[in-house]
């Protein structure tokens, strides 16, 4: 018929006219730095709050002048809290926008579904915050944490053991590469201090009632309860721990608490809660680098951000700064040279002293930074060191 | 006169990787394509037996997840002591399986559900996708759950001295999903023309008079159903081993209504509608992206979707084929009917 | 390392571990009871899949937000701030987009509800962003303790609230004027119309009703967990789940529907598998339709 011949002409204009599109060209007189984080869905919160930080460091960064002349120019996308999403951002970020180095991508699982993606297109890529072990020991090159691992953790709790005076724990964590990651390095490392571990329930990123795993958890004889999740799921926990009695303390993993979150949004059922960070915003000169940490905190508060988002945005800071220092010490913007200069960074960022050592099997070494570790607890309203 | 249009149609498909040099802009028509085929599986129900199927998903993601893990290898444990362990097999054969049993699933939920009409068969169907969603996020021995299966391999070219081949790359991938488009698409114009596809729109039509007329009603809708499960299922497996990673969320209610505006956007019931609304939804976003946020982008497809219901109750395709017709009516000129339908 | 496996279970324990699901799941089931009663009158009366009946929950839950959190107005004020606004959103979408539709066959309503749930969801979603929300309530935070069984103050007020709201319906279903010409409309509508029952108007108050008791489920279940933009999703679901249950446009039945759902997934949750609690009732839904396809509790009749 005609008129789907017409039809079809005009799919076919439509098609040229779309295929020359590309036409839109972009200012060239920047370094694009992709930033893969979660600004929707279950881990929103800290996805928010680390980007914000990234976008500080850029500014100060830029503000004295850019990278080799030029401006640093974050390009953001939403990895919506979802594996899928995070390697098709990754892939927009490199195939589209071309950017020569990325940030992120958060929880575990995200970066994991992203490391295949720097693999094939050979771009390095800067892991803020996720905590598996799996990252550094799979054999990626391109990867380069600055957060410390579920076994870095581990660790260094590990000396506090004794003083908590715990002889039976429980686990409530969430059910990815994250969560069972930490139950494994933590469980592991109470057997190994003769602790009794007790039960251990998982849940869903999304799941809002915990009720049916608070109150198994009530019931097991435990005197702890170590909960790794994120802080919008831990809110939630407290709330309902709280209300059905929970009788065991609580302690926090993977640094995503943001504490002051939990007391404006949990009152009373917050008090009495331990949580493990990697930067105390409340005790900046306890930093290893104080001025460094007290300048974030300031350059935060000056823009408006919620002071409770401290914890985690300064993930995003270092993790710029580690990337433009690299850049700057590659000479230009491009991945292979970035890889290369991201060994040999030394960076004085917020957590401490950055500068990444070899992990992982001989040959694909992927960089670890070895962090400083916080415990806070949280009482009377008030984020304080702990008092045992 | 058509086919040769249709053809030609073809002939510029293949030869856009030839031209278009971003990398890019392929990616983007290569998800749009794999829409397409689920959009043209799921106006098979919609526009020709009337039936609304929200599950569509359901089977997009069977076929995905059966793909992806024949091609991966697994192991199910069913007893403490028997465990099906399954090595890794050539992409294409997961392929194979992933369209059977979603195939499968689409006679399981095609005689459940065609014993209920109406609003219940929509609510039945999206509690099947959602269903298959949970098993998909808890049976984690076997889906690995929200840690998502990664690494799904390509597809591959194994012919010993002749080629061989890991097709990672986007030309390739663009040319598969090139390719099971135009099967899909004659598949389903095949299908519509024969005395099913006419079963099909009697029943659409009036389904008591179809009924009394001895057309077995139930049987008919079954095998539409199978066939645009099994359709589904094809494109979710192009889906894994293309994006190469697949998590529960892909069984997510949202695909089915960004399949869903594209039928009716294009125009149910007809052949290209799904084409037509396929290309709209699955090049727009792009070309969006810059100017307007992707919550903003969504509410102009819902807006889009009820001004399309109230003015172009039809979709766009008719309303291009009235609008044309009318021009040409107007001018007086013949218009040959030799290219009739 | 898996979910789910319970502890050995020592007499007594047991007791009390299923008393506490007991009280949890009344509490929930008064709240899934509104969303089902509200949907089952819309579906019943008027025969319109609402696609946007998860909507109004969230909608009830972020005006709370609104209310009490931002604005800092009382709780209880901003309580029935949100759920009069619920009602007057659903007055206001069925006049401008189901009235024009009256007549059409149920795809095309089904069509434009599920474009105004799209609409809706990404509304809330722009304003608020994709970061949950919280909202303080007045109550103790200390639970009431009696005996083996926890209960937050909080709860109780739902509880009460909710059954309030499901009184107050029932009282308007079955003594007032409108719940009689409703009523009428739904077990004939021709008649009625005859009668002299204004079809359009009963239909917007249907509509407008359903939505309004959604927007209080929403209003009183989001300070008990969290506002998220997604949270109308999974209520609207089980709100179908009850209806079918409780069969088209029974109150009754609805109303114990959502009783039965919170209980088997309470139950399910705890004893079964707690990552599965959400898809109970989505598999209730497959299993009811199969075996009594016109709900459980209904007269027997032909769908379709």
């Amino acid at each position: 018929m005609a008129s789907l011949r017409k039809t079809r002409v005009a799919l076919l204009a439509g098609g040229l006219a779309v295929a020359f599109m590309p036409g839109l060209a972009r200012a060239a007189d920047t370094i694009k730095i992709g930033v893969d984080e979660p600004l929707t869905g279950a881990v929103a919160a800290s996805g928010n709050y680390v980007t914000n930080g990234a976008k500080i460091a850029t500014d100060e960064i830029n503000a004295k002048g850019g990278v080799l002349g030029k401006k640093l120019e974050l390009v953001i996308e939403d990895n919506k809290s979802n594996p899928t999403e995070a390697a098709s951002a990754a892939e927009k970020l490199i195939v589209r926008d071309k950017v020569p180095v990325l940030m992120g991508a958060w929880s575990s699982t995200y970066t994991l579904a992203v490391m295949p993606k720097l693999m094939e297109y050979k771009v390095p890529m800067v892991v803020e915050t996720s905590s598996s072990d799996k990252i550094t020991t799979s054999g990626n090159p391109y990867i380069f944490r600055t957060a410390p691992t579920n076994g870095m953790e581990a660790k260094a709790f590990s000396k506090e053991v004794g003083k908590f005076h715990i002889k039976k724990a429980d686990f409530l964590v969430v059910n990815n590469d994250w969560g069972l990651g930490a139950a494994q390095a933590f469980s592991a490392m109470l057997k190994s201090h003769g602790v009794q571990t007790g039960i251990e329930q998982t849940m869903d990123a999304n799941a809002q009632d915990l009720s049916a795993q608070l109150a198994k958890i009530k019931d097991s004889g435990a005197d702890t309860l170590f909960v790794t999740t994120e802080v919008e799921q831990i809110t939630l926990i407290l709330k309902q721990a709280k209300s059905l009695g929970l009788k065991q303390r609580i302690i926090t993993t993977g640094g995503s608490s943001s504490p002051d979150q939990l007391i404006q949004q949990d009152g009373d059922a917050a008090n009495g809660t331990y949580h493990i960070l990697f930067f105390a915003p409340w005790f900046p000169q306890k930093a290893e680098n104080p001025k460094v940490a007290e300048d974030f905190v300031a350059a935060w508060k000056k823009r408006g951000y919620e002071f409770a988002g401290l914890t985690e945005g300064f993930r995003g800071h270092d993790g710029i700064e580690t990337i433009a220092a690299a850049i700057k010490l590659a000479g230009k913007a491009e991945p292979e040279a970035i890889r290369k200069a991201l060994w040999e960074v030394h960076v004085k960022g917020i957590n401490g002293n950055i500068s990444f050592v070899k992990e992982g099997p001989k040959g694909k070494e992927s960089g670890q930074v070895v962090p400083q570790i916080y415990i806070v607890e949280i009482k009377g309203g008030k984020v304080t060191l702990p008092t045992l | 006169m058509r086919r040769w249009l249709g053809w030609l149609w073809v002939a510029f498909l293949v030869s856009v990787p030839l031209w278009m040099t971003d990398l890019y802009y392929l990616h983007v028509l290569i998800i749009t394509g794999i829409f397409i085929i689920a959009s043209m599986s799921l106006n098979l129900l919609l526009g020709y037996t009337g039936q609304l199927n929200l599950g569509q998903v359901g089977f997009f993601g069977i076929g995905a997840y059966t793909s992806a893990l024949i091609s991966l290898g697994f192991e199910l444990k069913l007893t403490d002591n028997f465990a099906l362990a399954v090595d890794p097999h050539p992409a294409w054969l997961g392929f194979v399986f992933g369209v059977i049993l979603s195939g499968f699933a689409g006679w399981v939920v095609g005689r459940i559900s065609f014993k209920i009409r109406g609003a219940y068969f929509v609510i039945v169907t999206i509690s099947f996708a959602e269903v298959m969603r949970l098993v998909a996020l808890n049976w984690v021995s076997l889906t690995q759950g929200p840690m998502a299966l990664n690494n799904i391999p390509p597809f591959t070219v194994d012919i010993p001295g002749v080629w061989e081949a890991e097709l990672y790359g986007k030309v390739p991938n663009y040319y598969i999903v090139l390719a099971v488009g135009v099967v899909s698409y004659i598949v389903i114009r095949r299908l519509v023309r024969s005395r099913l596809g006419r079963a099909m729109i009697a029943l659409k039509e009036n389904e008591p008079l179809a009924t009394s007329v001895g057309i077995d009603v139930t049987r008919y809708l079954v095998l539409a159903a199978v066939v645009s499960a099994a359709m589904a299922g094809a494109a979710g497996s192009l889906y894994a081993h293309y994006v190469r990673i697949i998590d529960p969320d892909v069984f997510l209610f949202i695909y089915t209504v960004t399949m869903v505006i594209m039928v009716i956007t294009g125009g149910k019931g007809t052949l290209a509608g799904p084409i037509v609304g396929g290309l709209i939804f699955g090049v727009v976003p792009e070309l969006l992206r810059d100017t307007t946020r992707p919550e903003v982008q969504w509410i102009i497809y819902g807006g889009l979707m009820i001004a399309i219901v109230f003015f172009l109750p039809n979709g766009i395709v008719p309303a291009v084929h009235q609008w044309w017709r009318s021009r040409v009516s107007r001018a007086g000129v013949a218009v040959p009917l030799s290219e009739a339908p | 390392m898996v979910a789910g496996k319970q502890e050995q279970s020592r007499g007594s324990g047991f007791l009390d571990q299923l008393l506490q699901h007991v009280v949890n799941a009344v509490m929930l089931g008064s709240t899934y009871a509104l969303l089902g009663i509200g949907l089952t009158m819309i579906f019943g009366i008027m025969g319109v899949v609402n696609f946007t009946h998860g909507e109004l929950y969230a909608f009830g839950a972020y005006m709370m937000f609104l209310f009490a959190m931002v604005l800092k107005l009382n709780f209880f004020v901003a309580l029935v701030f949100a759920v009069v606004l619920g009602v007057g959103l659903g007055a206001l979408i069925e006049l401008v987009l189901l009235r024009p539709l009256r007549g059409a066959d149920i795809d095309t309503t089904m069509l434009v509800m599920i474009g105004a749930w799209i609409i809706m969801q990404n509304t809330e979603q722009l304003v608020w962003t994709g970061v949950a929300k919280s909202i303080s309530t007045p109550f103790p935070e200390e639970p009431l303790v009696l005996g083996p069984v926890s209960i937050s103050w909080l709860r109780i007020f739902v509880f009460v609230a909710a059954g309030l709201l499901i009184v107050g319906a029932q009282l308007l279903i079955h003594r007032t004027k409108l719940g009689k010409a409703m009523r009428a409309t739904f077990q004939d509508r021709d008649t009625a119309a005859l009668m002299g029952v204004s079809i359009g108007r009963i239909y917007t108050a249907t509509f407008a009703l359903g939505s309004g008791l959604a927007a209080a489920a929403g209003a009183l279940l989001g300070p008990v967990f969290v506002a998220v933009p997604t949270m109308g999703d999974l209520a609207a679901l089980k709100a179908f789940a009850i209806v079918i249950l409780g069969g088209l446009g029974n109150f009754a039945g609805a109303a114990l529907g959502g009783f039965i759902l919170a209980f088997i997934e309470e139950m399910g949750a705890s004893y079964i598998s707690s990552g599965y609690r959400d898809a109970m009732g989505f598999l209730l839904i497959i299993v009811v339709l199969m075996i009594r396809p016109t709900g459980l509790f209904a007269r027997a009749e032909r769908i379709g």
